[in-house]
């Protein structure tokens, strides 16, 4: 930061006391920040970790699921754990790819249009709607007409993590340089093959983090899957688009409050299961994202 | 001692498998399919329980109940998204037309006493009638030496500790039984009404589930709440006795439950309030379920296993029962239930 | 990156036809069309939830007229008045915000401007690790550890601020671990990372030129950040603090679990307390008829009151970013 000239002046040195202050101020500050986000992760795993880790064990992530009056050693959650895999596939197939084209609309084709300002502003809105609405909703136009099923909680689910998805892609989006695109232009290439090709992948870090925040959520949802998949199984249903079907989250959420120790043990190690997974599909995907993605120069 | 049920849990639910036999006629014949249920869950652990043992009777079907609420399951039903429904109340006046005019079918289940589970060191023992748990529950009694509670409890050393309520903070039926009883058997005392969401005093504490007020009267010494018998056994509460109709302190278990159940009024429909009964034996705050079915089916596949099924919760079913924490349903209901299983037809 | 090259200009008199020619291919615009489309199903997907929603919240609305925005919530004696709830939403709401915010941008800054990028990753997984505990683990961390160890600072604090102005009406008794500000800092810890990992996105796209220059200029850290990073990515930032602020006001079971079921009016924050999700959430399992149509309405209000929300931040939005372009 400082710059001394040949000449030795040392008008350019550290800035004068009070400045100074306010930088160290402000970045004792920022550190501050970051431990008071430490404090309360670390207890929450700490919880869950202490009340949870005893039940893991390969029987326990394979089992079927017993009656809550059952010991911890009894049974399992493994129908639960492939629920949470099939149905937040299904809704990350589901919301994500439509997501990202819905910015690419906004953002390229749009052109701040009023259709393309109204669409940003509605997606916004959409974030606030209430996860248990977003189960009722789809129970009233999908499950009336078509049964509970693990496809319904992914419509849910899906329905959560696509404004998150349009939002946070539509800002990086933003943030491509037109630079770039005019580039691209200039060597002959077409809207469609620009964006696919330049732009997107100029975003990729920030879209790729959107959309693994919104897996986040969406994987550890439960009101819209209290209506949309039914609950109650005690063996895997391995067709997630019908039938009923049950999640790590509606599992953790019932067994929790139990007085039954067997199931409590359950529900802390499911939550502990859940953490665990959704951890390593954002790590994985960090990481992929931080190997291929192309960087500002 | 929970460890001790739970074991007998365990190997009744491993004996089951080797009974044939279900009432409502022969199971010779193997059904498959699946049945969708939701509702009431009071009835959740017997459900479960059942569910699995059921497994060896009809292996080839699949029951799966949600819980949810009695509320969801009357509406899932009305829908037409759920096979049987589980409701601790009946269907309301405001809810008949979302059935469009199509008969229900009521087969009660299992009963089970709603326990005043409290937490006051040094009291081992404790006597209360229904106006007392009304004034307690309307904020009027406010701590536990109170001259009302010493007046049920001579002898024993009640402390000055301020009474804690724990409530729920969700709808739910047990709310609702635990509000009738007292409507029945307070009528003077108890102003807030009977429903499954009471607007409890601002002081007390919500907890979620039975469950959830079990841990709030286990944490929070001077507590009181309602929690359902198998909870509050499984938390390992204390509760106390309560005074029924007849002058007797009758402490909640299955027996005095059933005693409740023996002498109700039962409706044509074969519903019923098992609160506040007359008979001397019964605890007042005693409750009930019905799995709720549509009598006409749309597919005669799904009348035979609801047949099947509903047949098995009324014939070795009830032998889960009183492991659990839960009553038995008395013989007269009984056999009323398992007569009206015929009636469900396509 | 693309890098454009010497090597790739055609030769002259071949120049690529695909680009130059006036009408877009046949896959160009199929691609917009898709693309068209995905937006629209965001209206579409809104449109239906909101008039599913009104369709069944309509005998509320029809027997309750303006009484929709009573103060009293009673379903035994037939009272659905919404006040309590929007109030918990709103007061929840900027609870978290107030708290979430600077957290997240500071975080958010660290990330970005002082620290190098080998340690810039495991904090960054740290703050993923916040962002994948579910919604009902917090719920259950919330009141089963959280309220009642904060349940004795609240006691504390309540009864030091008794009897002043002020502070005995923000934080004077009634005091409970489970209630508004319980809930608020649960939202909070909750939409922190959406804000952190966007907010850093954004700002990590501020051009080093431009920060080089400001430190070329002599300015520290601080004031480069105020007078090169801000005025970049503010928009953006506020952006993420609107998909934070949405999150906190439709999280349902976390809120449900540690706000303490009291639909009640008051300024104490350290009291029981209701928000709109919060009470769909318990109360819709046995509701029925009027009940349940009030419960979904106060869905329709929640969207009305979204939308309200999200107008007036666009607004404050769009207003400096032009003071700040000189526009």
């Amino acid at each position: 930061m400082a710059a001394v000239t040949e000449r030795g002046a040392p008008e350019l040195q550290e800035p004068a006391g009070w400045r100074r202050t306010k930088n160290r101020i402000a970045t004792i500050l920022m550190w501050l920040s970051f431990v008071v986000v430490i404090i309360p992760l670390v207890f929450v795993l700490y919880t869950v970790i202490a009340k949870g880790i005893s039940i893991i064990s390969w029987q326990f992530l394979t089992s079927p699921i017993p009656p809550s009056v059952l010991p911890a050693d009894a049974g399992g959650v493994g129908p639960a754990v492939l629920g949470t895999l099939e149905i937040t596939a299904l809704a990350t197939v589901i919301a994500v790819p439509l997501g990202i084209l819905g910015a690419v609309y906004l953002n390229e084709y749009g052109g701040g249009n009023w259709l393309s300002r109204f669409i940003g502003f509605m997606a916004d809105v959409m974030t606030g709607v209430p996860s248990i609405i977003m189960g009722l909703f789809i129970f009233s136009i999908w499950v009336l007409r078509f049964g509970f099923s693990g496809l319904a909680g992914a419509f849910a689910l899906g329905a959560l993590m696509l404004p998150i998805v349009i939002r946070s892609t539509d800002e990086m989006l933003k943030l491509v340089p037109n630079t770039l695109r005019e580039g691209s232009y200039a060597l002959g290439a077409s809207k469609s093959r620009v964006t696919l090709t330049v732009v997107l992948p100029a975003g990729a870090g920030g879209i790729v983090s959107g959309a693994l925040l919104a897996v986040a959520r969406a994987a550890g949802e439960t009101a819209p899957l209290l209506f949309t998949i039914l609950g109650g199984l005690s063996t895997a249903n391995p067709n997630p688009f019908s039938g009923a079907n049950i999640a790590l989250p509606m599992l953790i959420f019932q067994n929790a409050s139990s007085p039954y120790p067997g199931a409590q043990a359950r529900g802390w190690g499911s939550a502990l299961t859940l953490i665990a997974i959704a951890f390593i599909l954002m790590i994985t995907a960090r990481f992929v994202t931080a190997r291929y993605a192309r960087y500002q120069c | 001692m929970a460890g001790a049920a739970l074991t007998a849990m365990a190997l009744s639910l491993a004996a089951c498998s080797s009974s044939s036999t279900s009432s409502g006629g022969g199971s010779s014949s193997s059904l498959s399919g699946t049945l969708n249920a939701s509702g009431s869950t009071f009835q959740l652990p017997f459900q479960q329980a059942a569910i699995q043992a059921f497994k060896s009777v009809q292996s080839g079907m699949t029951v799966n109940y949600g819980g949810g609420g009695s509320g969801k399951g009357r509406s899932d039903l009305a829908a037409g998204v759920v096979q049987f429904a589980g409701s601790d109340s009946p269907i309301p006046s405001d809810e008949v037309s979302s059935f469009k005019g199509k008969t229900v079918l009521y087969f009660p289940v299992m009963l089970g006493p709603i326990t005043m589970s409290y937490n006051l060191s040094g009291v081992s023992s404790l006597k209360l009638d229904l106006p007392t748990i009304a004034n307690i529950f309307q904020g009027k009694i406010k701590t536990w030496n109170d001259p009302a509670i010493k007046a049920l409890n001579s002898g024993v050393n009640l402390p000055s500790t301020p009474i804690s309520l724990a409530v729920r903070s969700d709808s739910s039926g047990t709310t609702a039984n635990f509000s009738l009883a007292l409507t029945l058997g307070a009528a003077s005392a108890w102003k807030l009404g009977t429903s499954s969401t009471i607007s409890w005093p601002s002081s007390a504490h919500g907890g979620n589930g039975n469950g959830g007020v079990a841990q709030i009267v286990k944490s929070t010494p001077g507590a009181i709440g309602y929690v359902d018998y198998a909870d509050a056994k499984a938390a390992g509460l204390t509760f106390a006795s309560v005074k029924n109709q007849t002058g007797n302190y009758i402490a909640p278990s299955p027996s005095s439950a059933s005693a409740a159940g023996s002498t109700v009024t039962l409706k044509p429909d074969l519903t019923f309030a098992a609160a506040w009964s007359s008979n001397p034996q019964a605890y007042p705050i005693t409750y009930q379920s019905w799995d709720l079915v549509f009598q006409k089916q749309s597919s005669a596949n799904t009348a035979k296993m609801l047949k099947a099924y509903i047949g098995y919760l009324l014939g070795d079913g009830q032998k889960l029962i009183t492991p659990l924490g839960y009553a038995p349903l008395p013989a007269n209901i009984l056999s009323k239930a398992k007569a009206q299983l015929s009636k469900i037809g396509s | 990156m693309s890098t454009v090259t010497q090597a790739d200009q055609a030769a002259p008199g071949s120049v690529p036809a695909s680009g130059l020619t006036a009408r877009p291919g046949l896959g160009d615009r199929g691609f917009r069309w898709l693309a068209l489309g995905s937006g629209l199903l965001v209206l579409v997907i809104l449109v239906l939830i909101a008039v599913s929603t009104t369709q069944q919240a309509a005998s509320w609305f029809t027997t309750e007229g303006w009484g929709i925005f009573g103060t009293v919530w009673d379903p035994t004696a037939n009272k659905f008045g919404a006040t309590p709830f929007i109030y918990g939403t709103a007061v929840t709401g900027v609870i978290a915000l107030v708290m979430a915010v600077p957290v997240s941008i500071g975080i958010a800054l660290l990330l970005t401007e002082v620290v190098p990028f080998r340690i810039a990753r495991p904090i960054v997984y740290v703050v993923d690790l916040l962002a994948v505990v579910p919604s009902v683990v917090w719920g259950l961390w919330g009141i089963l550890v959280f309220a009642p160890w904060i349940a004795k600072i609240y006691a504390d604090i309540g009864s030091a601020v008794t009897g002043i102005p002020v502070l005995d009406s923000l934080f004077g008794p009634p005091t409970s671990g489970a209630s508004f500000f319980t809930a608020g800092i649960i939202l909070a810890f909750m939409i922190t990372p959406i804000v952190t990992s966007l907010s850093r996105e954004v700002i990590a796209t501020v051009p080093a030129v431009d920060r080089e220059g400001a430190y070329a200029l002599g300015a520290t850290r601080l004031e480069m950040i105020r007078g090169v990073v801000w005025p970049h990515s503010q928009g953006g930032v506020v952006g993420a603090v609107l998909l934070g602020l949405g999150r906190a006001m439709g999280e349902t079971i976390a809120a449900a679990l540690v706000i303490g079921s009291s639909p009640t009016i008051t300024s104490h924050l350290f009291s029981t307390g209701y928000n709109m999700p919060a009470v769909i959430a318990n109360q819709f399992g046995e509701a029925t008829g009027v009940f349940r149509s009030a419960l979904l309405g106060l869905g329709v209000l929640l969207f009305a009151f979204t939308i309200i929300v999200n107008v007036i931040a666009r607004a404050i939005v769009d207003r400096s970013a032009r003071r700040s372009r000189g526009t």
